[in-house]
Protein backbone atom coordinates (compact mmCIF):
# COMPACT_ATOMS: atom_id res chain seq x y z
CA UNK A 1 0.00 0.00 0.00
CA UNK A 2 1.59 3.26 -1.37
CA UNK A 3 1.46 5.91 1.36
CA UNK A 4 -0.94 8.67 0.53
CA UNK A 5 -1.47 11.91 1.51
CA UNK A 6 -4.57 11.73 3.80
CA UNK A 7 -6.13 15.07 3.20
CA UNK A 8 -4.89 17.37 0.56
CA UNK A 9 -5.76 20.56 2.46
CA UNK A 10 -3.32 18.94 5.23
CA UNK A 11 -0.77 19.21 2.89
CA UNK A 12 -1.05 22.59 1.47
CA UNK A 13 -0.23 23.89 4.67
CA UNK A 14 2.97 25.34 4.73
CA UNK A 15 3.15 27.26 8.06
CA UNK A 16 6.90 28.19 6.97
CA UNK A 17 5.91 30.67 4.64
CA UNK A 18 3.56 32.36 7.47
CA UNK A 19 5.20 34.87 9.66
CA UNK A 20 4.58 36.88 12.64
CA UNK A 21 3.74 40.09 11.67
CA UNK A 22 6.44 42.97 12.42
CA UNK A 23 5.68 44.32 15.85
CA UNK A 24 4.99 40.87 17.06
CA UNK A 25 8.31 39.82 16.26
CA UNK A 26 9.53 43.09 17.91
CA UNK A 27 7.51 42.55 20.91
CA UNK A 28 8.19 39.09 21.35
CA UNK A 29 12.90 39.30 20.50
CA UNK A 30 12.53 42.49 22.59
CA UNK A 31 10.81 40.69 25.95
CA UNK A 32 12.83 37.40 25.42
CA UNK A 33 16.59 38.98 24.29
CA UNK A 34 15.80 41.20 27.95
CA UNK A 35 14.90 39.01 30.04
CA UNK A 36 17.90 36.49 29.45
CA UNK A 37 19.83 39.99 29.85
CA UNK A 38 17.93 40.35 33.12
CA UNK A 39 18.31 36.45 34.49
CA UNK A 40 22.39 36.83 33.90
CA UNK A 41 22.45 40.45 35.94
CA UNK A 42 20.67 39.43 38.61
CA UNK A 43 22.39 36.19 38.90
CA UNK A 44 25.88 38.07 38.59
CA UNK A 45 24.05 41.21 41.13
CA UNK A 46 22.65 39.14 43.76
CA UNK A 47 26.07 36.86 43.93
CA UNK A 48 27.33 40.08 45.75
CA UNK A 49 24.78 42.00 47.10
CA UNK A 50 22.07 40.28 49.58
CA UNK A 51 19.29 42.13 49.60
CA UNK A 52 18.84 41.21 53.45
CA UNK A 53 20.81 44.47 53.61
CA UNK A 54 19.24 46.48 51.92
CA UNK A 55 18.48 49.21 54.26
CA UNK A 56 14.89 50.56 52.06
CA UNK A 57 12.78 47.48 52.01
CA UNK A 58 10.09 46.98 54.63
CA UNK A 59 11.19 44.10 56.02
CA UNK A 60 15.22 44.59 56.16
CA UNK A 61 17.32 41.96 57.64
CA UNK A 62 14.69 38.92 57.14
CA UNK A 63 13.95 36.06 54.34
CA UNK A 64 11.42 37.76 53.28
CA UNK A 65 13.47 41.25 52.39
CA UNK A 66 15.61 38.91 50.42
CA UNK A 67 12.58 37.48 48.29
CA UNK A 68 11.41 40.82 47.60
CA UNK A 69 14.71 41.82 46.77
CA UNK A 70 15.48 39.44 44.71
CA UNK A 71 12.20 39.74 42.69
CA UNK A 72 12.23 43.63 42.11
CA UNK A 73 16.00 43.26 41.26
CA UNK A 74 14.60 40.77 38.50
CA UNK A 75 11.79 43.17 36.98
CA UNK A 76 14.07 46.40 37.21
CA UNK A 77 16.67 44.76 35.33
CA UNK A 78 14.08 43.10 33.14
CA UNK A 79 11.92 46.77 32.11
CA UNK A 80 15.58 48.37 31.65
CA UNK A 81 16.43 45.77 29.33
CA UNK A 82 13.38 45.96 28.17
CA UNK A 83 13.81 49.88 27.40
CA UNK A 84 16.89 49.37 25.71
CA UNK A 85 16.17 46.47 23.29
CA UNK A 86 12.21 48.48 21.57
CA UNK A 87 14.13 51.39 21.36
CA UNK A 88 16.91 50.01 19.46
CA UNK A 89 14.64 48.04 17.31
CA UNK A 90 12.54 50.99 16.84
CA UNK A 91 15.59 53.31 15.97
CA UNK A 92 17.14 50.32 13.88
CA UNK A 93 13.32 50.20 11.96
CA UNK A 94 13.03 53.83 11.80
CA UNK A 95 16.32 55.05 10.80
CA UNK A 96 16.41 56.63 7.12
CA UNK A 97 17.11 53.94 4.44
CA UNK A 98 16.56 51.12 6.73
CA UNK A 99 16.04 48.25 4.61
CA UNK A 100 15.63 45.44 7.53
CA UNK A 101 13.70 41.98 5.86
CA UNK A 102 10.81 41.18 8.60
CA UNK A 103 12.66 37.77 9.04
CA UNK A 104 15.85 36.48 7.35
CA UNK A 105 16.07 33.16 5.96
CA UNK A 106 18.37 31.12 4.87
CA UNK A 107 15.77 29.10 2.07
CA UNK A 108 17.01 29.46 -1.55
CA UNK A 109 15.07 31.45 -3.94
CA UNK A 110 12.80 29.91 -5.72
CA UNK A 111 13.39 29.31 -8.95
CA UNK B 1 2.79 53.18 12.10
CA UNK B 2 1.51 53.46 8.85
CA UNK B 3 4.74 51.94 7.18
CA UNK B 4 4.71 49.15 9.75
CA UNK B 5 0.89 48.18 9.18
CA UNK B 6 1.44 48.08 5.74
CA UNK B 7 4.47 45.53 5.85
CA UNK B 8 2.82 43.64 8.36
CA UNK B 9 0.14 42.92 5.51
CA UNK B 10 2.67 41.62 3.40
CA UNK B 11 3.16 38.55 5.68
CA UNK B 12 0.40 35.81 5.55
CA UNK B 13 -0.46 35.31 9.46
CA UNK B 14 1.03 32.70 11.53
CA UNK B 15 -0.46 29.53 11.38
CA UNK B 16 -0.34 26.81 14.10
CA UNK B 17 1.55 23.75 12.85
CA UNK B 18 -0.26 20.43 13.28
CA UNK B 19 2.95 17.94 13.27
CA UNK B 20 1.95 14.58 12.70
CA UNK B 21 3.06 11.99 15.07
CA UNK B 22 5.90 9.72 14.31
CA UNK B 23 7.22 6.48 15.17
CA UNK B 24 11.28 5.07 14.66
CA UNK B 25 14.11 5.28 15.79
CA UNK B 26 15.06 8.94 16.83
CA UNK B 27 11.33 9.31 17.66
CA UNK B 28 12.18 6.72 20.75
CA UNK B 29 15.18 8.67 21.39
CA UNK B 30 13.49 11.34 21.66
CA UNK B 31 10.65 10.15 23.75
CA UNK B 32 13.78 8.63 26.48
CA UNK B 33 15.35 11.93 26.22
CA UNK B 34 11.81 13.57 27.21
CA UNK B 35 11.93 10.93 30.32
CA UNK B 36 15.38 11.23 31.59
CA UNK B 37 15.25 14.99 31.42
CA UNK B 38 11.71 15.74 32.57
CA UNK B 39 11.82 13.04 35.39
CA UNK B 40 15.40 14.51 36.59
CA UNK B 41 13.71 17.87 36.95
CA UNK B 42 10.25 16.71 39.05
CA UNK B 43 12.07 14.23 41.21
CA UNK B 44 15.42 15.82 42.10
CA UNK B 45 13.61 18.43 44.44
CA UNK B 46 12.63 14.72 46.15
CA UNK B 47 15.74 13.52 46.85
CA UNK B 48 17.07 13.90 50.19
CA UNK B 49 21.13 14.05 51.49
CA UNK B 50 22.47 14.35 54.91
CA UNK B 51 18.60 14.99 56.00
CA UNK B 52 18.45 17.81 53.72
CA UNK B 53 17.41 18.54 50.26
CA UNK B 54 20.09 17.17 47.97
CA UNK B 55 19.88 19.27 45.20
CA UNK B 56 18.53 22.94 46.73
CA UNK B 57 19.35 26.71 45.26
CA UNK B 58 18.39 28.14 48.82
CA UNK B 59 17.72 31.46 47.59
CA UNK B 60 16.20 32.71 51.38
CA UNK B 61 19.52 31.43 53.07
CA UNK B 62 21.77 32.35 50.44
CA UNK B 63 23.41 29.26 50.27
CA UNK B 64 23.69 26.16 47.13
CA UNK B 65 23.78 22.53 48.24
CA UNK B 66 24.11 20.36 45.55
CA UNK B 67 24.72 16.54 46.80
CA UNK B 68 27.15 16.68 49.21
CA UNK B 69 28.66 20.42 48.31
CA UNK B 70 27.48 23.46 49.66
CA UNK B 71 27.96 26.70 47.86
CA UNK B 72 28.43 30.03 49.23
CA UNK B 73 28.01 33.88 47.34
CA UNK B 74 31.64 33.80 48.00
CA UNK B 75 31.54 30.63 45.59
CA UNK B 76 29.86 32.63 42.34
CA UNK B 77 33.13 31.86 40.63
CA UNK B 78 32.30 28.18 40.48
CA UNK B 79 29.26 29.04 39.11
CA UNK B 80 30.56 31.12 36.43
CA UNK B 81 33.12 28.53 35.29
CA UNK B 82 30.08 26.18 34.91
CA UNK B 83 28.15 28.54 33.22
CA UNK B 84 31.64 28.63 30.91
CA UNK B 85 31.69 24.58 30.80
CA UNK B 86 28.11 24.54 29.67
CA UNK B 87 28.26 27.50 26.84
CA UNK B 88 31.72 25.70 25.50
CA UNK B 89 30.31 22.20 25.70
CA UNK B 90 27.21 23.29 23.45
CA UNK B 91 29.87 24.91 21.16
CA UNK B 92 31.75 21.39 20.33
CA UNK B 93 28.64 19.59 20.41
CA UNK B 94 27.23 21.63 17.88
CA UNK B 95 30.42 21.75 15.86
CA UNK B 96 30.90 18.05 15.85
CA UNK B 97 27.01 16.72 15.67
CA UNK B 98 24.85 19.68 15.07
CA UNK B 99 21.98 20.84 16.68
CA UNK B 100 21.54 17.78 19.22
CA UNK B 101 20.65 20.02 21.90
CA UNK B 102 17.79 22.07 20.10
CA UNK B 103 16.36 18.05 19.34
CA UNK B 104 16.81 15.98 22.16
CA UNK B 105 17.38 18.65 25.35
CA UNK B 106 16.00 21.81 25.27
CA UNK B 107 13.60 22.50 28.15
CA UNK B 108 11.80 24.43 24.95
CA UNK B 109 11.30 21.29 22.92
CA UNK B 110 11.05 18.73 26.12
CA UNK B 111 8.05 20.64 27.13
CA UNK B 112 6.40 21.01 24.12
CA UNK B 113 6.72 17.36 23.28
CA UNK B 114 4.70 17.08 27.00
CA UNK B 115 2.23 19.09 25.81
CA UNK B 116 1.49 17.88 22.30
CA UNK B 117 1.23 14.15 23.63
CA UNK B 118 -1.58 16.17 26.11
CA UNK B 119 -3.01 17.48 23.12
CA UNK B 120 -2.78 14.11 21.34
CA UNK B 121 -4.54 12.33 24.02
CA UNK B 122 -7.44 14.93 24.30
CA UNK B 123 -7.76 16.15 20.89
CA UNK B 124 -6.86 12.98 18.81
CA UNK B 125 -4.25 12.49 15.68
CA UNK B 126 -3.03 15.37 13.68
CA UNK B 127 -5.75 15.17 11.08
CA UNK B 128 -8.81 14.90 13.94
CA UNK B 129 -6.81 17.92 15.52
CA UNK B 130 -7.03 20.21 12.20
CA UNK B 131 -10.74 18.81 11.88
CA UNK B 132 -11.97 19.69 15.78
CA UNK B 133 -10.33 23.11 15.41
CA UNK B 134 -12.32 23.69 12.10
CA UNK B 135 -15.54 22.52 13.50
CA UNK B 136 -18.05 25.03 15.25
CA UNK B 137 -17.91 25.22 18.80
CA UNK B 138 -19.94 21.41 19.97
CA UNK B 139 -20.41 19.81 23.26
CA UNK B 140 -17.80 17.14 22.20
CA UNK B 141 -15.09 20.27 21.13
CA UNK B 142 -16.00 21.85 24.59
CA UNK B 143 -15.31 18.35 26.54
CA UNK B 144 -12.07 18.15 24.40
CA UNK B 145 -10.47 21.32 24.56
CA UNK B 146 -11.66 21.40 28.35
CA UNK B 147 -9.73 18.26 28.95
CA UNK B 148 -6.80 19.43 26.99
CA UNK B 149 -6.31 22.82 29.19
CA UNK B 150 -7.09 20.71 32.12
CA UNK B 151 -4.04 18.19 31.64
CA UNK B 152 -1.66 21.90 30.63
CA UNK B 153 -2.79 23.92 33.54
CA UNK B 154 -2.56 20.92 35.55
CA UNK B 155 0.63 20.18 34.62
CA UNK B 156 1.93 23.92 33.70
CA UNK B 157 0.66 24.07 37.55
CA UNK B 158 3.20 21.04 38.74
CA UNK B 159 5.70 22.31 36.71
CA UNK B 160 6.00 25.68 38.85
CA UNK B 161 5.71 24.20 42.09
CA UNK B 162 8.93 21.81 40.78
CA UNK B 163 10.96 24.97 40.15
CA UNK B 164 10.69 27.31 42.98
CA UNK B 165 11.00 23.70 45.07
CA UNK B 166 14.84 23.88 43.62
CA UNK B 167 15.08 27.43 45.39
CA UNK B 168 12.75 27.15 48.13
CA UNK B 169 12.66 23.82 50.68
CA UNK B 170 10.30 21.46 48.45
CA UNK B 171 9.08 19.64 51.29
CA UNK B 172 7.98 22.78 53.25
CA UNK B 173 6.68 24.21 50.05
CA UNK B 174 4.14 21.24 49.63
CA UNK B 175 3.12 21.77 53.31
CA UNK B 176 2.57 24.97 52.66
CA UNK B 177 0.54 24.64 49.19
CA UNK B 178 -1.37 22.04 50.81
CA UNK B 179 -2.76 24.46 53.54
CA UNK B 180 -3.10 26.90 51.25
CA UNK B 181 -0.43 28.98 53.01
CA UNK B 182 2.25 29.89 50.90
CA UNK B 183 4.09 32.89 50.87
CA UNK B 184 3.68 35.91 48.47
CA UNK B 185 6.82 35.31 46.48
CA UNK B 186 7.02 31.67 46.37
CA UNK B 187 3.47 31.76 44.96
CA UNK B 188 4.17 34.72 42.28
CA UNK B 189 7.47 32.47 41.35
CA UNK B 190 5.14 29.35 40.48
CA UNK B 191 2.20 31.25 38.58
CA UNK B 192 5.27 32.94 36.68
CA UNK B 193 6.91 29.88 35.23
CA UNK B 194 3.96 27.54 35.60
CA UNK B 195 2.44 30.35 32.78
CA UNK B 196 5.34 30.92 31.01
CA UNK B 197 5.58 27.25 30.72
CA UNK B 198 2.03 26.75 29.37
CA UNK B 199 2.52 29.52 27.05
CA UNK B 200 5.97 28.50 25.75
CA UNK B 201 5.58 24.42 25.35
CA UNK B 202 1.25 24.83 24.76
CA UNK B 203 1.06 27.56 21.89
CA UNK B 204 4.75 28.88 21.32
CA UNK B 205 6.42 26.10 20.85
CA UNK B 206 8.77 25.86 17.39
CA UNK B 207 7.52 30.16 17.52
CA UNK B 208 10.15 30.55 20.29
CA UNK B 209 12.77 28.63 18.31
CA UNK B 210 12.06 30.47 14.88
CA UNK B 211 11.79 33.93 16.53
CA UNK B 212 13.48 34.26 19.67
CA UNK B 213 16.10 32.00 20.35
CA UNK B 214 19.16 33.51 20.08
CA UNK B 215 21.06 30.21 19.48
CA UNK B 216 19.01 29.29 16.80
CA UNK B 217 20.53 32.56 14.70
CA UNK B 218 24.36 31.75 15.89
CA UNK B 219 24.98 28.13 15.73
CA UNK B 220 25.75 28.08 12.42
CA UNK B 221 29.05 30.42 12.92
CA UNK B 222 29.89 26.59 15.06
CA UNK B 223 28.93 24.75 11.99
CA UNK B 224 31.48 23.61 9.08
CA UNK B 225 31.21 21.07 6.44
CA UNK B 226 32.04 18.23 8.58
CA UNK B 227 29.02 18.92 11.34
CA UNK B 228 26.29 16.44 11.39
CA UNK B 229 22.64 17.95 10.05
CA UNK B 230 19.55 16.35 8.92
CA UNK B 231 19.93 16.10 5.04
CA UNK B 232 17.55 15.11 2.13
CA UNK B 233 19.72 13.73 -0.59
CA UNK B 234 18.58 15.42 -3.53
CA UNK B 235 20.91 13.23 -6.08
CA UNK B 236 18.94 10.66 -4.88
CA UNK B 237 15.88 12.09 -4.52
CA UNK B 238 15.33 14.65 -7.18
CA UNK B 239 12.97 14.52 -9.19
CA UNK B 240 10.19 13.68 -7.39
CA UNK B 241 7.02 12.41 -7.86
CA UNK B 242 3.97 9.59 -7.37
CA UNK B 243 4.55 6.45 -8.52
CA UNK B 244 2.63 2.93 -7.77
CA UNK B 245 4.64 0.52 -5.63
CA UNK B 246 7.29 -1.97 -7.58
CA UNK B 247 7.61 0.39 -10.47
CA UNK B 248 11.68 1.37 -11.26
CA UNK B 249 11.77 4.78 -10.66
CA UNK B 250 14.46 5.44 -12.81
CA UNK B 251 12.00 3.69 -16.18
CA UNK B 252 9.54 6.81 -15.16
CA UNK B 253 12.46 9.42 -14.94
CA UNK B 254 12.37 9.64 -10.49
CA UNK B 255 14.58 9.60 -7.70
CA UNK B 256 13.36 7.78 -4.69
CA UNK B 257 11.33 10.68 -3.32
CA UNK B 258 7.52 9.46 -4.05
CA UNK B 259 6.78 13.00 -2.43
CA UNK B 260 4.03 11.94 -0.02
CA UNK B 261 5.14 15.03 2.00
CA UNK B 262 5.17 13.39 5.27
CA UNK B 263 8.78 14.59 6.33
CA UNK B 264 6.29 18.29 6.15
CA UNK B 265 3.65 16.95 7.83
CA UNK B 266 5.87 15.78 10.81
CA UNK B 267 7.91 18.80 10.96
CA UNK B 268 7.49 20.67 14.30
CA UNK B 269 8.74 23.72 12.95
CA UNK B 270 6.71 23.23 9.64
CA UNK B 271 9.36 23.47 7.14
CA UNK B 272 9.94 21.20 4.32
CA UNK B 273 13.89 19.73 4.84
CA UNK B 274 13.69 19.17 1.11
CA UNK B 275 14.61 22.94 0.42
CA UNK B 276 17.62 22.19 2.51
CA UNK B 277 18.77 23.15 5.65
CA UNK B 278 17.45 26.09 7.04
CA UNK B 279 17.56 27.60 10.18
CA UNK B 280 13.97 27.08 11.68
CA UNK B 281 15.68 23.23 11.45
CA UNK B 282 15.46 21.98 15.30
CA UNK B 283 17.07 18.70 13.91
CA UNK B 284 14.68 16.26 16.04
CA UNK B 285 14.97 13.91 12.74
CA UNK B 286 11.38 13.08 12.75
CA UNK B 287 11.29 13.99 9.03
CA UNK B 288 14.40 11.08 9.34
CA UNK B 289 11.78 8.49 11.13
CA UNK B 290 8.82 9.24 8.46
CA UNK B 291 10.84 9.36 5.98
CA UNK B 292 12.33 6.05 6.78
CA UNK B 293 9.30 4.49 7.07
CA UNK B 294 7.92 5.00 3.37
CA UNK B 295 11.41 4.34 1.96
CA UNK B 296 10.92 0.74 3.87
CA UNK B 297 7.19 0.12 2.69
CA UNK B 298 8.62 1.10 -1.07
CA UNK B 299 11.39 -1.59 -0.52
CA UNK B 300 14.21 1.61 -1.46
CA UNK B 301 17.02 1.74 0.85
CA UNK B 302 16.71 3.74 4.37
CA UNK B 303 18.35 7.47 4.47
CA UNK B 304 16.99 9.44 1.76
CA UNK B 305 16.63 12.01 4.36
CA UNK B 306 19.50 11.15 7.14
CA UNK B 307 21.83 12.68 9.25
CA UNK B 308 25.05 13.67 7.31
CA UNK B 309 27.34 16.20 6.91
CA UNK B 310 27.77 18.34 4.15
CA UNK B 311 30.93 17.17 3.03
CA UNK B 312 29.79 13.74 3.22
CA UNK B 313 26.60 14.62 0.91
CA UNK B 314 29.53 16.10 -1.49
CA UNK B 315 30.60 12.35 -1.34
CA UNK B 316 33.52 13.16 0.34
CA UNK B 317 34.49 11.85 3.35
CA UNK B 318 33.52 13.33 7.34
CA UNK B 319 36.38 14.34 8.83
CA UNK B 320 36.08 14.28 13.01
CA UNK B 321 39.53 15.56 13.95
CA UNK B 322 39.94 19.35 12.92
CA UNK B 323 40.98 22.26 13.91
CA UNK B 324 38.00 23.28 15.79
CA UNK B 325 37.04 20.25 17.62
CA UNK B 326 40.43 20.05 19.00
CA UNK B 327 40.79 23.23 20.11
CA UNK B 328 37.04 23.26 21.83
CA UNK B 329 37.59 19.62 22.98
CA UNK B 330 40.83 20.60 24.57
CA UNK B 331 39.60 23.89 25.84
CA UNK B 332 36.64 22.00 27.39
CA UNK B 333 38.84 19.32 28.92
CA UNK B 334 40.95 21.34 30.83
CA UNK B 335 38.33 23.30 32.03
CA UNK B 336 36.69 20.50 33.15
CA UNK B 337 39.60 19.18 34.84
CA UNK B 338 40.53 22.30 36.58
CA UNK B 339 36.61 22.35 37.51
CA UNK B 340 37.11 19.56 39.64
CA UNK B 341 40.67 20.06 40.86
CA UNK B 342 39.36 23.37 42.40
CA UNK B 343 35.84 22.16 43.94
CA UNK B 344 38.07 19.12 45.32
CA UNK B 345 40.32 21.60 46.56
CA UNK B 346 37.94 24.33 47.92
CA UNK B 347 38.97 25.22 51.32
CA UNK B 348 35.59 24.38 53.59
CA UNK B 349 36.39 27.42 56.11
CA UNK B 350 36.82 31.06 55.45
CA UNK B 351 37.33 34.37 57.25
CA UNK B 352 36.42 37.50 56.43
CA UNK B 353 38.00 40.78 58.81
CA UNK B 354 36.82 44.09 59.06
CA UNK B 355 38.28 47.07 61.38
CA UNK B 356 36.06 48.34 63.82
CA UNK B 357 34.93 51.71 62.56
CA UNK B 358 34.50 53.47 65.78
CA UNK B 359 37.85 53.59 66.92
CA UNK B 360 41.17 53.32 65.27
CA UNK B 361 42.68 51.73 68.45
CA UNK B 362 42.70 51.76 72.06
CA UNK B 363 45.21 52.44 74.84
CA UNK B 364 44.85 49.86 77.51
CA UNK B 365 46.61 50.69 81.01
CA UNK B 366 50.12 49.15 81.26
CA UNK B 367 51.21 51.12 77.22
CA UNK B 368 49.20 48.19 75.49
CA UNK B 369 47.54 49.21 72.21
CA UNK B 370 44.46 47.29 70.87
CA UNK B 371 42.86 47.61 67.61
CA UNK B 372 39.24 45.56 67.32
CA UNK B 373 37.92 43.81 64.14
CA UNK B 374 34.53 42.15 63.44
CA UNK B 375 35.19 38.83 61.80
CA UNK B 376 33.00 36.48 59.96
CA UNK B 377 34.23 33.23 60.23
CA UNK B 378 32.46 30.56 57.40
CA UNK B 379 32.10 27.25 58.19
CA UNK B 380 31.12 25.32 54.71
CA UNK B 381 31.92 21.99 55.86
CA UNK B 382 29.42 19.15 56.82
CA UNK B 383 29.99 19.31 60.39
CA UNK B 384 30.45 21.90 63.08
CA UNK B 385 33.98 22.83 64.22
CA UNK B 386 35.85 24.44 67.07
CA UNK B 387 38.19 27.49 65.64
CA UNK B 388 41.11 29.04 67.54
CA UNK B 389 42.49 32.68 65.92
CA UNK B 390 45.75 33.37 65.86
CA UNK B 391 47.52 36.40 64.86
CA UNK B 392 50.89 36.63 62.79
CA UNK B 393 53.12 39.00 60.93
CA UNK B 394 53.68 41.48 64.21
CA UNK B 395 56.28 40.25 66.59
CA UNK B 396 54.50 40.38 70.41
CA UNK B 397 51.34 40.76 68.89
CA UNK B 398 48.63 38.72 70.93
CA UNK B 399 44.41 37.54 70.63
CA UNK B 400 42.16 38.37 73.08
CA UNK B 401 42.13 35.50 75.02
CA UNK B 402 38.60 34.70 75.43
CA UNK B 403 37.85 34.12 72.52
CA UNK B 404 40.30 31.04 71.71
CA UNK B 405 37.62 29.03 70.68
CA UNK B 406 34.53 29.53 68.52
CA UNK B 407 32.44 26.92 67.70
CA UNK B 408 30.35 27.06 64.01
CA UNK B 409 27.71 24.90 63.13
CA UNK B 410 28.03 23.09 60.36
CA UNK B 411 26.89 25.30 56.71
CA UNK B 412 26.07 28.61 59.25
CA UNK B 413 28.62 32.09 59.68
CA UNK B 414 29.50 33.21 62.59
CA UNK B 415 30.42 37.05 63.24
CA UNK B 416 32.50 38.16 66.39
CA UNK B 417 34.67 40.58 68.02
CA UNK B 418 37.99 39.58 68.33
CA UNK B 419 40.51 41.96 69.78
CA UNK B 420 44.63 41.87 68.63
CA UNK B 421 47.00 43.72 71.05
CA UNK B 422 50.82 44.58 71.55
CA UNK B 423 52.38 45.85 74.36
CA UNK B 424 55.41 47.74 72.78
CA UNK B 425 56.21 51.06 73.86
CA UNK B 426 58.33 51.38 70.32
CA UNK B 427 55.86 50.01 68.54
CA UNK B 428 54.08 52.85 66.36
CA UNK B 429 51.75 53.55 63.24
CA UNK B 430 50.35 50.98 60.38
CA UNK B 431 51.51 47.41 59.88
CA UNK B 432 49.54 44.82 58.38
CA UNK B 433 48.92 41.60 60.17
CA UNK B 434 47.68 38.30 59.09
CA UNK B 435 44.24 36.64 61.10
CA UNK B 436 44.14 32.90 60.87
CA UNK B 437 41.35 30.75 62.14
CA UNK B 438 42.15 26.93 62.34
CA UNK B 439 39.96 24.02 63.84
CA UNK B 440 40.67 22.29 66.93
CA UNK B 441 39.75 18.80 65.59
CA UNK B 442 41.38 19.30 62.17
CA UNK B 443 44.76 21.50 61.58
CA UNK B 444 44.40 21.25 57.97
CA UNK B 445 40.66 23.39 58.00
CA UNK B 446 42.47 26.72 58.03
CA UNK B 447 42.04 30.05 56.89
CA UNK B 448 43.90 33.60 57.13
CA UNK B 449 42.94 37.11 56.15
CA UNK B 450 44.98 40.62 55.51
CA UNK B 451 44.23 42.87 58.34
CA UNK B 452 45.99 46.17 59.29
CA UNK B 453 47.15 46.94 63.12
CA UNK B 454 47.23 50.53 63.88
CA UNK B 455 49.00 52.60 66.67
CA UNK B 456 49.28 55.94 67.31
CA UNK B 457 52.46 57.90 66.00
CA UNK B 458 55.24 58.77 68.12
CA UNK B 459 54.65 61.77 70.63
CA UNK B 460 56.81 64.50 70.08
CA UNK B 461 58.32 65.41 72.74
Amino acid sequence: MQPQPTEPEDCVQSPAATHWSRTRQSVGIAIWSSFLAAAGTSVLCFAFVDPAAIELLPEAGTALARMTGYAVGFFLFWIAAATASVLTLYLVRTAHGSQLPAVRTWKRDPP
Amino acid sequence: MNAAAASDALYAAHQKVYARETVGRFSRLRTIAVWVLLGLFYLLPWLQWNRRQAVLFDLPARKFYVVGLVFWPQDFFFLAWLLIIAALSLFFVTALAGRLWCGYACPQTVWTQVFVWMERLTEGSRAQQMKLDRAPWSLQKLRRKGAKQLLWVSFAAWTGFTFVGFFTPIDRLFAEVLALAVGPWEFFWIVFYGFATYGNAGYLREQVCKYMCPYARFQSAMFDRDSLIISYDPKRGEPRGARARGVDPRSKGLGDCIDCTLCVQVCPTGIDIREGLQYECIACAACIDACDSVMERMSYPRGLIRYATERSMDGGATRILRPRMVIYGSLLAGLIVAFGVAVALRNPVGIDVLRDRNALYRELPGGTIENVYSVRVLNKDEKPHRFIFSAEGLSGIAVDAELTDLRVAAGDVATVPVRLRITDPQFHGSHPVLLRITATDDSRLTARADARFISPAPRSE
